[in-house]
């Protein structure tokens, strides 16, 4: 858990203000600051909704352009806000607590137009959502019928325990508790589980459950009902990392996603974006990324085949692949007879034939040109390509730098004698890195899509700056242990600049984003048109 | 016995008692020669005032080890064109959707009354074969001859 703690409070110093938060600040704010890092590690009150974002506002005095509001909530928190919602709605409804929740489940946790359905036509909503009439006077029991065959076994003993809901689809437990596990268990079935019956289309209501339910069972059937509570609501979403069970809360809309990248950071560490789920890939709005990492699917790979091994007939510009022979090309589709070497025309070559050693001939001078104009597009993608997928893979080496860091760090504690607190600026260095990576990883992607103005300038020239200070960092990071030590108050301010670079990328870039100050390449305004 | 032979074996009696005008189901011999409950050869009958009047289609219906849990396959032998039957045969029908319909009560009775009535109330909404949807979508006309051509190919007894 501390060294958990450790982590979080270093990948957030990087705005400077919360360094050494836990160490000097008074208890008052302490407490916030503590609401707010996590709360699985100091329990929160329920409530904490609107608490929340007040407290966030108090502490964060200037919050950055390229961050948003969010909550993290805990599956307790999930389950106390489902339990809250129930309560209130079900005062609202008279009808008992297991009655509503299939109510709000039915209607997707829209509580409003629940209410209001309900009570313009109550009969209606209750039918629809399986409830029929109230569940309330008599409460569902297992019981023994003579003479009774169960419709799934075909059994017909004497004492067999049978059950039916109010429809009086009337089954052996045995077969009923069967048929839930399927559900449950084979494909996550909870809240919309109907009953076993041939065209009936009654839900099981959490009393019938409760009945029948092994206890094996429940902890899945909690679960998953918390689930479509999260899936259902629009502001919540689960935080994508494995086996991580923390859900998000983020007010940011759809629409507004073309301006805003709303990057979260959940309690179990991990960045990404609310709008996608994806990793975080600020400053490259969601659509941007979506097309982007189509494009590169679709074409990287072919389009550096087509670079490294074919040339364009300079006539008519079909794509060619020389497979063998001389250098007397002739194009198939327009018969035009030209020199593989200098792709001037062949005639002009005389008596060289075979052997192209001439220098800027007209003729072969305009045919590169003109190669080279068309070919541009090509390269233009390719020149952001390499550089993303570069930086794509140096993160993913991180996990391994990470590890060389952790190893690292004992080594120089031992040979140094330097204590554990004394060495963690290399991991702050490491984390440092990784992060700028991904965000330069995200410009190049965001740049091939920008027209050139001054706006672009500005951002290429913020990319370079950040990109040279990352560089910089990262070779001081391969040095041998013995040098590190003495470059300790370097690595430092180089980890501080490199940070201090991406918050000004980062803040810029989402300002202009915001006022929709950016153009796109390709003669389109805004991001919201069809980019190639 | 487990539940789903036991299950099969009271089908199989319930339906020698009594069973829809036209169709047939029994279980299938395997190479052996023996009883095998958990492969049935049926034959749907075409409505009486449909296009399909008069014709037989028949079907294998293999039953896996979790039925009645999960849903039976039902196969057209040889495949039958019908917008909602795949190239191989297997029908497309909601309630032999183990997420969708399926209901442990259903029994092999309701399958075929669901077949025969999907028969000539295709549902244009999950398509299974490219040639049939798209004659039934684009060319009314010539897709009620292919069906009379079906049902010709096919004669009930």
């Amino acid at each position: 858990m501390d060294s958990e703690n450790e982590y979080n409070s270093s990948q957030m110093s990087d705005d400077g203000f919360m360094e050494d938060s836990d160490v000097d600040m008074d208890d008052g704010e302490c407490l916030l600051f503590a609401a707010v890092l996590s709360e699985s590690d100091f329990e929160v009150e329920e409530e904490d909704d609107v608490g929340f974002e007040t407290q966030d506002k108090d502490i964060k005095p200037t919050k950055h352009a390229y961050e948003v509001d969010f909550n993290v909530f805990s599956p307790a928190d999930i389950h106390a806000q489902q339990d809250k919602q129930i309560a209130e709605t079900s005062s609202i409804l008279e009808q008992p607590p297991e009655a509503t929740a299939i109510l709000l489940r039915h209607s997707r946790w829209n509580k409003e137009k629940l209410v209001e359905a309900y009570l313009e036509r109550r009969e209606e909503v209750l039918e629809e959502a399986g409830l029929g009439e109230e569940v309330q006077k008599h409460p569902p029991k297992v019981m023994k019928v003579p003479g009774f065959v169960c419709d799934i076994c075909c059994d017909d003993d004497e004492d067999m325990e049978t059950f039916a809901m109010k429809c009086g689809h009337r089954f052996c437990v045995d077969c009923y508790k069967r048929y839930l596990r399927t559900k449950i268990k084979d494909e996550g079935e909870a809240a919309r589980i109907r009953c076993p019956g041939d065209k009936c289309n009654r839900i099981v209501d959490s009393k019938s459950l409760d009945l029948l339910l092994p206890p094996d069972l429940r902890d899945r059937y909690n679960e998953l009902i918390n689930r479509t509570y999260v899936d259902d609501k629009e502001n919540l979403k689960w935080c994508p990392a494995p086996n991580c069970v923390y859900a998000v809360d983020c007010k940011i809309k759809d629409r507004e996603l073309m301006r805003i990248v709303p990057t979260v950071h959940c309690n179990c560490g991990h960045y990404f974006c609310f709008g996608c789920t994806l990793n975080d890939h600020q400053p490259a709005p969601c659509a941007l990324v979506k097309k982007w990492m189509k494009k590169c699917e679709d074409d990287s790979e072919t389009a550096n085949w087509i670079s490294a091994n074919t040339k364009e007939c300079p006539k008519c510009h079909s794509t060619i692949e020389k497979n063998g022979g001389c250098n007397h090309m002739t194009c198939r589709k327009c018969r035009n007879e030209f020199c593989w070497m200098c792709m001037g025309v062949w005639s002009e070559h005389g008596t060289a034939w075979y052997n192209c050693n001439r220098y800027e001939e007209k003729s072969g001078h305009d045919a590169r040109d003109a190669q080279a104009r068309s070919r541009q597009s090509l390269e233009r993608y390719l020149h952001y390509y390499n550089r993303y997928a570069n930086h794509e893979q140096s993160a993913k080496l991180d996990k391994d730098i990470y590890l060389k860091t952790e190893k690292k760090m004992t080594q120089l504690q031992n040979s140094t004698g330097m204590s554990w607190i004394e060495v963690q600026f290399l991991d702050a260095a490491s984390q440092a890195l990784q992060q700028c990576r991904q965000t330069l990883k995200w410009t190049y992607a965001f740049a091939y899509y920008l027209a050139r103005n001054n706006l672009t300038e500005i951002f290429e020239d913020n990319q370079k700056d950040l990109e040279m200070a990352v560089e910089n960092l990262s070779e001081m990071f391969e040095k041998p242990i013995d040098q590190l030590k003495g470059l300790k108050r370097d690595m430092l301010d180089k980890t501080a600049y490199c940070n201090k670079r991406r918050i000004i990328l980062l803040d810029d870039t989402a300002t202009n984003l915001k006022d929709g100050e950016f153009s796109c390449a390709f003669g389109m305004m805004g991001f919201n048109v069809t980019l190639p | 016995m487990s539940l789903c032979l036991n299950r099969l074996t009271e089908e199989r009696k319930q339906w020698r008692r009594d069973h829809p005008f036209g169709f047939f189901a029994k279980p299938m011999r395997n190479s052996a020669g023996m009883l095998d409950l958990k492969k049935w050869e049926c034959g749907v009958p075409g409505k009486a005032k449909t296009l399909w009047e008069g014709g037989l289609f028949k079907l294998e219906v293999t039953f896996p080890e979790e039925y009645p849990t999960k849903p039976p396959k039902c196969r057209f032998v040889p495949p039958l064109f019908h917008p909602n039957v795949y190239p191989s045969g297997t029908v497309c029908l909601s309630i032999l959707n183990e997420e969708e319909g399926w209901r442990p009560a259903i029994t092999i009775k309701e399958i075929l009354l669901g077949i025969q009535s999907l028969l000539d109330e295709p549902n244009p909404e999950s398509p299974a074969q490219a040639d049939a949807f798209n004659l039934y979508k684009r060319d009314k006309t010539a897709y009620q001859k292919k069906i009379r051509q079906v049902v010709k190919e096919n004669p009930a007894p």
